[in-house]
């Protein structure tokens, strides 16, 4: 069991290390979207696409990023009380409160399922002139919110052998 | 229950699951789903993946992971070494000059970039060991650049300017504009303060030794140069915005890329360094948008509740205040809620 719960926390840190690590330069991506559009504005015939393809992109790239962030700790939080615990206080509590994200990102994911499949089924189109088709978009979009899922157990692992005073790989 | 009772225990619920630690995004993101399905049933199910498609939607924020990057670029770049360096030789022979360059410095980072982040990095990783090293105060400096780097979202561009505008759907460019001159204020009284606390207690802020500050009056002026970097990068951007040429989030585009040639000619850019930069941005950028994406799912409860309503009903109807008093208050309630990034 332990062994299992190690090979998991493992695997899902190290995937979401990768996809975190590529993730990161759509930053670039999304500043030669825009650059191109203010050229092709000044220049050239204004480009359709080029606010809505920013606009995916921002979302794959917070979406997705969001995970690795999480290893991170770059997450906020109010530390009026957290800030003043001891480390295995800290991490007795987020076993705990680690469910109250679960449940949410439970719930993010359930809407995305939904959501894309409605996209499938009816080949849902964006309100725009380019109208590019939504499905794409929306897999990934939910496909990171499994991914932050997976992480946010890992999470929940770690706090449970922190706060037993032990670590986990 | 009735809607006031409703948003009451919503908010309520909120406060306490802050204060157990956990992370913002997460703490308000629950409360909101559990209110959604609690008050609508399976209706209220989708409610959080909607304000996704709704975060995707809304175009400016796209400025957010962009000056955040700029942000660290510049610092990365060695323009606000330069710039330092230029500050550093004129206000040095003044007592407490170096202080009152430090705020120059956090100005030129503001007119530059639109969140505090940036001028806080480059504050603490620049000016701070130069300071200490030669005797200033402590408390004095970390204060000098603290409250030097909160001018970041007040002068213009302005990330959170960016937010309220959308929020309170006001044009983003005359918030920029009305931005400015308090922004220009608060340096300005930061300044005098420096300039009468050092002059009764001169030991927080000892003027440059001789030796430090001889040097010939071309080099002085050659100095100045390290400023035409910062005017150029706050003309393609802000400039280039309020004559209307490139739109907002464009224009972000342009100062990230303008930041990004910047630290290339320089030759500071090395493999590790883009490195590091993009993966702090990364974690900064999501750390916003995650809290953004569940405040927006908190906002569409609330919204669907009529919550404003009865909110502005119970402020202006039942307490009675005008408008200067809600704003004094809400001033009081910023003081109440601590966080720490």
């Amino acid at each position: 069991m332990i062994k299992a719960i190690c090979a998991y926390v493992r695997f899902v840190d190290g995937l979401n290390r990768f996809v975190g690590k590529v993730t990161m330069y759509l930053i670039f991506v999304m500043m030669g979207i825009l650059f191109y559009s203010s050229v092709s504005k000044t220049f050239f015939t204004p480009a359709l696409w080029t606010l809505e393809m920013a606009q995916f992109t921002m979302t794959a790239y917070y979406l997705l990023g969001g995970a690795y962030s999480m290893q991170m700790g770059s997450h906020v939080r109010m530390d009026l009380l957290y800030g003043r615990w001891t480390p295995r206080r800290q991490a007795w509590m987020d076993a705990f409160t680690v469910f109250f994200l679960l449940f949410y990102l439970g719930v993010l994911l359930y809407g995305g399922f939904s959501s894309t499949e409605y996209a499938l089924r009816y080949g849902e189109r964006s309100f725009s002139s380019w109208a590019p088709p939504m499905a794409p978009i929306k897999i990934i979009m939910t496909f990171a919110v499994f991914l932050m899922l997976l992480q946010a157990v890992s999470t929940l692992f770690k706090n449970i052998a922190q706060a037993q005073g032990k670590t986990l790989s | 229950m009735s809607y006031e009772f409703i948003a009451l225990t919503m908010f309520a619920s909120m406060m306490v699951m802050l204060l157990t630690g956990q992370r913002v995004f997460g703490a308000i993101g629950f409360v909101a789903v559990v209110s959604a399905l609690l008050l609508w049933g399976d209706g209220g199910s989708e409610i959080a993946f909607s304000a996704a498609m709704k975060v995707m939607k809304w175009y400016p924020l796209l400025t957010l992971p962009l000056f955040i990057f700029m942000g660290y670029m510049l610092s990365e770049s060695g323009i606000a070494d330069d710039l330092y360096r230029m500050f550093h030789v004129w206000m040095g022979p003044l007592k407490g000059g170096l202080a009152i360059g430090t705020m120059g410095l956090m100005i030129a980072v503001s007119a530059m970039n639109g969140l505090s982040v940036a001028g806080m990095a480059i504050g603490a990783s620049i000016a701070l060991p130069e300071l200490l090293r030669r005797g200033y105060d402590k408390i004095m400096v970390t204060g000098v650049i603290q409250a030097g780097s909160s001018l970041g979202i007040l002068v213009p561009p302005s990330v959170v300017l960016v937010l309220y505008g959308m929020i309170a759907r006001q044009p983003i460019g005359q918030l920029w504009i009305a931005g400015a001159l308090p922004g220009l204020l608060m340096a300005t009284l930061f300044i005098i303060y420096i300039v009468v606390r050092c002059r009764f207690q001169p030991h927080l802020g000892p003027p440059l030794p001789e030796e430090e500050r001889r040097m010939d009056w071309g080099d002085k002026l050659l100095l100045l140069r390290a400023g035409i970097v910062p005017l150029f990068i706050f003309f393609s951007m802000t400039g280039l915005f309020l004559m209307g040429i490139t739109s907002l989030v464009e224009s972000s585009a342009v100062g990230a890329t303008a930041s990004l040639v910047t630290a290339l000619v320089k030759g500071r850019l090395s493999a590790k360094v883009l490195q590091e930069t993009v993966r702090k941005t990364l974690g900064v950028s999501c750390m916003f948008m995650w809290t953004i994406l569940a405040a927006l799912c908190f906002g569409a409860v609330f919204d669907g509740l009529g919550a404003v309503k009865a909110i502005e009903n119970f402020f202006v109807g039942n307490l009675g205040l005008g408008p200067w008093s809600i704003l004094i208050l809400m001033q009081i309630s910023i003081w109440l809620v601590p966080s720490r990034h």
